[in-house]
């Protein structure tokens, strides 16, 4: 009797949050909703049909659903790679970076072996593009593992270094007259397959299993209890024989896999080619929403989906309001800015 | 935990949906269906271009097109080019819908654009950007009764096919107009990538140069994007400070070369679009444009009166499908008269551009006594003819 | 390889370096207060747009210059309302309003793409005009070009010889220090960002308005990225980023020199060499010890008020 007493009064407790919860974000979502009509209303667009056109075109059609799902996916693999890294407190800015190179390197996979059969040629590419994205996070991991310099720093500054590796093969060794700023297309046994005939390949599934696989890891695992302890005290970690430097260096190198196993699927689900600067900020973009989502895999999971939805619905806006499609990035942003601005009112007000 | 309001954020979201999605039921839909059907037209001849008379009000549009480009549309260059030529069938074939879409991302980032376009009704497609080539065949195999007509390319299908202009012999013009004006006997070329037909364009106009001038050279840059605007300023003052004193480029926009030649008080030949003149109030000498619409037209009739066929298009300045831009205020007669001469004398057939021998950099013959380069190797040309100081790759 | 070449790779760099410059330095003001704003290119592009959309109105590109300025503060202070006052994390808030810079310039400056415009009019020094056309041209700079080399000064200045720049340098080093010492760091910051904001906003003008005289959409390419880059690199101090602009923008005029001179290097590997050279710097120097990053450069101030 008492703990059905207790377990009632845990559940008005808790339905007391999720009412809170509720209308406090749906504030959230109402103020960037209304905040990105008045810039539709100036530029002489009506609000409600954009809206509408926004979600017909992405939840009102098998289609535009399917499209949802494409752009979701390199933001699912993409706000991962920050989500480890970030549990034992490091910040990986570079995903833009290795998911260039995880590209790079798959592309050189691409068009070396062109000749093997799918099934062999496929989980190749994918290795390799973990390897490049590994590669180019292993740097700055050392680098911070060593005491020398911040992760942030670094990765952010080889961010800039990756696009330009990629121009230089793309416009070098990779390239012909036929070609503009890409390689040649890539054979069919490159290209990663796609599901029932939309343009979702299969690395959707790769990345909901590794979301699934990331959370089991830290949940169930010595591992993640190890990270949650270097996360929480690195040095009482030390002390208590953790091996954090190893972990700085695995746990970046496993984000940089991530986010180059992101890129080899932009390059061979998506494009079928390499595109030099084929990425505008859809590493920092996961980066964005794996902070949103406080690394928490099913939050990235619903973030990136609504991230995806916007994105998506913007395709159709440029069609039908005559709007350029960069401006859906207003809405984006305000979305941004109101969950940003929300911090405060959450933590705990020192008391003086 | 973080996951729970994103969760509520999300509720929120479908709820939005589901309302406003049912409200969207009731009410009209955004954009008219299209009904293809098909008035009766002008019959045009077989042979391209002409101009059809203008059509009887029919109801609802006679056609749906939609057109994509890769850049601004109000660029002054290929864009605008490319967009007159595509409102010209608006204003040719007044009972057409026109549904465009500008700044269309690169290669699989534009198939949402064109699918969009189908579902709003569209049965011809216009790609106009290069890149968009292979986006455009993808989805002309899903959809078999929209017909895709893309710009500059060379793939061919069932219902895709490709249209373009013939510029080298336009470029040759104009290289006999840059020899001319020389002083340095430096030309300058700002281009974006070493792409075959862009390699073709350069030889052309070193070879209508040195036809007046054997001394002429030209120096090439490039800036390996189509539109990056400080990139091209950057490549015309360094081609301006090793001496070049006429400029000219194959980048999307001509605007910022131009304009940065003419602060620096150098000549420069237009490319793109005959629009391109106003940068250069001062010290223009000519410049080429391709004007599209009448083919786009003929092109947009045979779609509506169901005899299109897929036909690699290519038509040059006789045709009417380039033009050539009024000369500046500091061209002489002379010169104007004799690139009037150099054009009249390519129309009639004695003057072949790329007839051998041509003699590559190195001094391999490419082009041997007697023969003649053909258009569909143009595309992968590799090399630069002797005079060009510059790489092709 | 002549001298006009030499010395046009020299006025190419500075041409180029000016607008890079501008935003370093704005963005070194920032730092040295302690944020670290990732939405520099978002700044950018706002401030590019509007800047470019005004002098195509009116003709005036010193009035779109101060637009650009103007937005550019604006644009900083909203980065300065999420992170001092909402105290939002700074990487996070500095990406959503990069973000918000592609749309919002995207829609400013839509209606303007490819519109004809007076750059800011160049001006030659005195004894410069004598020299034969093609020198003289090298050197026929622009107001901002002349102001820039002064304008480092003048944020050296302020930040080591005014009180402003030491209270703005204490909130850097430590925010709670400089509390207890009687500074308002809220402040002090949103002040900072103000005037970086402004200096981001020149730089920006410089491009759209006096030398490519153009706008298109994502118009700096990156310029906001390589400016945090160049921060790190001339070490927070407005005089090295002087020599660190010249160099990332001589880079370029270099390769393209060389282009034509027959020599084949990559513009691509060239370009990369900064950051690589700002790494190593980083390494050898010390990215986490003094003298370097200003402490508490990244960090949300909590405060107790």
């Amino acid at each position: 009797m008492g703990d059905r007493a207790e377990a009632a009064g845990r559940f008005g407790f808790l339905r007391g949050r999720i009412l809170e919860a509720l209308i406090r974000y749906g504030f959230m979502v109402l103020s960037a909703l209304v905040l990105f009509a008045i810039i539709l209303l100036i530029a002489g667009k009506d609000p409600i049909q954009s809206y509408r056109d926004i979600l017909t075109s992405t939840l009102g059609s098998a289609y535009g659903l399917s499209e949802v799902l494409v752009a979701m996916t390199p933001m699912l693999l993409t706000a991962l790679a920050v989500a480890l890294p970030s549990r034992i407190v490091l910040i990986n800015v570079g995903v833009e970076g290795q998911l260039y190179m995880g590209a790079c390197l798959a592309t050189w996979g691409a068009l070396t072996f062109s000749g093997l059969p799918a099934w062999i040629l496929l989980p190749w590419m994918i290795v390799l593009g973990m390897i490049g994205g590994s590669l180019w996070a292993f740097i700055p991991g050392l680098l911070r593992a060593l005491g020398l310099v911040n992760e942030t720093i670094t990765t952010l500054l080889l961010n800039s270094v990756a696009p330009m590796i990629v121009s230089f093969f793309v416009f070098g060794f990779w390239h012909s007259p036929m070609d503009t700023n890409k390689t040649p297309n890539f054979v069919p046994a490159a290209r990663l397959p796609t599901l029932f005939g939309t343009r979702i390949d299969v690395s959707l599934l790769l990345a909901l299993a590794l979301l699934l696989i990331f959370w089991l890891l830290t949940r169930y695992t010595r591992w993640g209890l190890e990270m949650r302890a270097i996360g929480g005290n690195p040095q009482a970690a030390l002390r208590n024989g953790i091996p954090v430097k190893g972990y700085v260096i695995a746990a970046m190198c496993v984000g940089g896999a991530i986010a180059g196993l992101a890129g080899m699927a932009q390059v061979s689900g998506f494009y079928g080619v390499l595109l030099a600067n084929f990425s505008r900020g859809t590493g920092y973009m996961g980066f964005l929403i794996s902070w949103l989502a406080g690394g928490d895999p099913l939050g990235i999971v619903l973030t990136s989906f609504v991230v995806a939805v916007i994105t998506t619905g913007g395709n159709l806006l440029q069609l039908t309001r005559d709007l350029p499609y960069a401006v859906i990035n207003i809405l984006l942003a305000f979305t941004l800015f109101v969950v940003l601005a929300r911090p405060s009112l959450r933590r705990r007000r020192r008391t003086a | 935990m973080k996951s729970r309001p994103v969760f509520v954020l999300l509720a929120l979201f479908a709820a939005a949906t589901l309302l406003i999605a049912g409200c969207a039921q009731a009410a009209a839909p955004t954009a008219a269906p299209a009904e293809p059907t098909s008035p009766p037209a002008p019959q045009p001849t077989a042979v391209p271009p002409e101009e059809p008379t203008a059509e009887p009000e029919a109801e609802g549009p006679c056609l749906i097109i939609g057109a994509l480009h890769g850049g601004p549309i109000t660029d002054a260059g290929y864009n605008q080019a490319m967009h007159e030529g595509v409102m010209a069938i608006k204003a040719n074939i007044p009972c057409v819908e026109i549904i465009e879409a500008e700044n269309v991302p690169e290669e699989a980032g534009a198939t949402s654009t064109m699918e969009n376009m189908i579902q709003q009704g569209a049965t011809l497609i216009i790609a106009t950007a290069f890149n968009h080539q292979y986006p455009a065949l993808e989805l002309s195999q899903k959809y078999p009764e929209v017909t895709f007509e893309h710009a500059g390319g060379w793939e061919m299908g069932a219902n895709f096919a490709n249209f373009f202009g013939e510029p080298p012999d336009t470029w040759y013009m104009m290289g006999v107009a840059a020899g001319l004006m020389t002083e340095s006997n430096q030309l300058g070329f700002v281009a974006a990538f070493p792409l075959g037909w862009t390699l073709t364009f350069i030889n052309a106009f070193e070879l209508g140069a040195q036809s007046v001038n054997p001394e002429a050279q030209t120096v090439v840059t490039y800036t390996f994007s189509w539109g990056d605007a400080a990139k091209e300023a950057d490549a015309t003052n360094s081609l301006i400070n090793q001496g070049a004193d006429v400029i000219t480029m194959h980048v999307d926009s001509p605007a910022t070369v131009i304009s940065t030649a003419e602060s620096r008080g150098v000549y420069s030949i237009g490319f793109q679009s005959l629009a391109a003149q106003q940068f250069a109030p001062e010290f223009w000498v000519s410049g080429i444009g391709y004007t599209l619409g009448d083919t786009l037209t003929w092109l947009s009739s045979t779609v509506m009166d169901g005899t299109w066929e897929p036909i690699f298009l290519r038509c040059g300045i006789a045709d009417g499908c380039m033009a050539m831009a009024p000369f500046g205020p500091q061209v002489p007669q002379e010169v104007q008269d004799q690139v009037g001469q150099s054009r009249a004398a390519i129309e009639a057939g004695e003057i072949v551009v790329f007839s051998g021998p041509v003699v590559d950099q190195e001094g391999t013959v490419r082009v041997a006594e007697g023969e003649v380069l053909t258009a569909d190797v143009m595309g992968s040309v590799d090399w630069f003819v002797e005079g060009v100081i510059g790489s092709p790759k | 390889m002549t001298l006009l070449s030499i010395l046009g790779v020299l006025s190419s760099a500075i041409f180029s370096g000016t607008s890079l410059l501008y935003t370093t330095l704005g963005e070194i003001i920032d730092q040295r207060s302690g944020t670290v704003n990732l939405g520099l290119e978002g700044v950018l592009l706002v401030s590019a747009s509007a800047g470019f959309a005004l002098t195509s109105i009116t003709g005036q590109p010193y009035l779109g210059l101060l637009l650009a300025m103007l937005a550019g503060g604006l644009m900083n202070l909203v980065m300065g309302y999420l992170t001092v006052t909402r105290r939002a994390n700074q990487l996070a808030s500095g990406l959503a309003l990069m973000f918000f810079g592609f749309g919002l310039s995207a829609w400013i400056g839509r209606p303007y793409v490819g519109a004809k415009i007076n750059g800011l009019p160049r001006i030659a020094l005195p004894g410069i005009s004598n020299l034969p056309v093609l020198y003289a041209s090298l050197f026929r700079f622009d107001l901002l070009i002349y102001l820039a080399v002064p304008a480092a000064v003048l944020v050296w200045w302020l930040l080591f010889r005014t009180r402003w720049g030491l209270g703005l340098r204490a909130v850097g080093e430590s925010a709670d220090i400089a509390f207890a010492s009687g500074r308002n760091p809220r402040r002090i910051r949103y002040q900072a960002l103000f005037a970086g904001g402004l200096l981001a906003g020149l730089g920006a003008a410089h491009l759209s308005i006096a030398y490519a005289m153009n706008w298109t959409e994502y118009m700096t390419a990156g310029r906001g990225f390589i400016a945090v880059a160049l921060v790190i690199f001339s070490k927070w101090h407005p005089l090295r980023a002087i020599g660190g602009a010249l160099l990332f923008s001589g880079a370029v005029a270099f390769q393209l020199l060389l282009q034509s001179s027959g020599f084949q290097i990559s513009p691509f590997l060239l370009s990369t060499i900064p950051y690589v050279v700002t790494i190593l710097v980083l390494v050898l120097w010390g990215g986490t010890r003094r003298h370097s990053a200003p402490a508490s450069l990244g960090r949300v101030y909590q405060g107790s008020e």
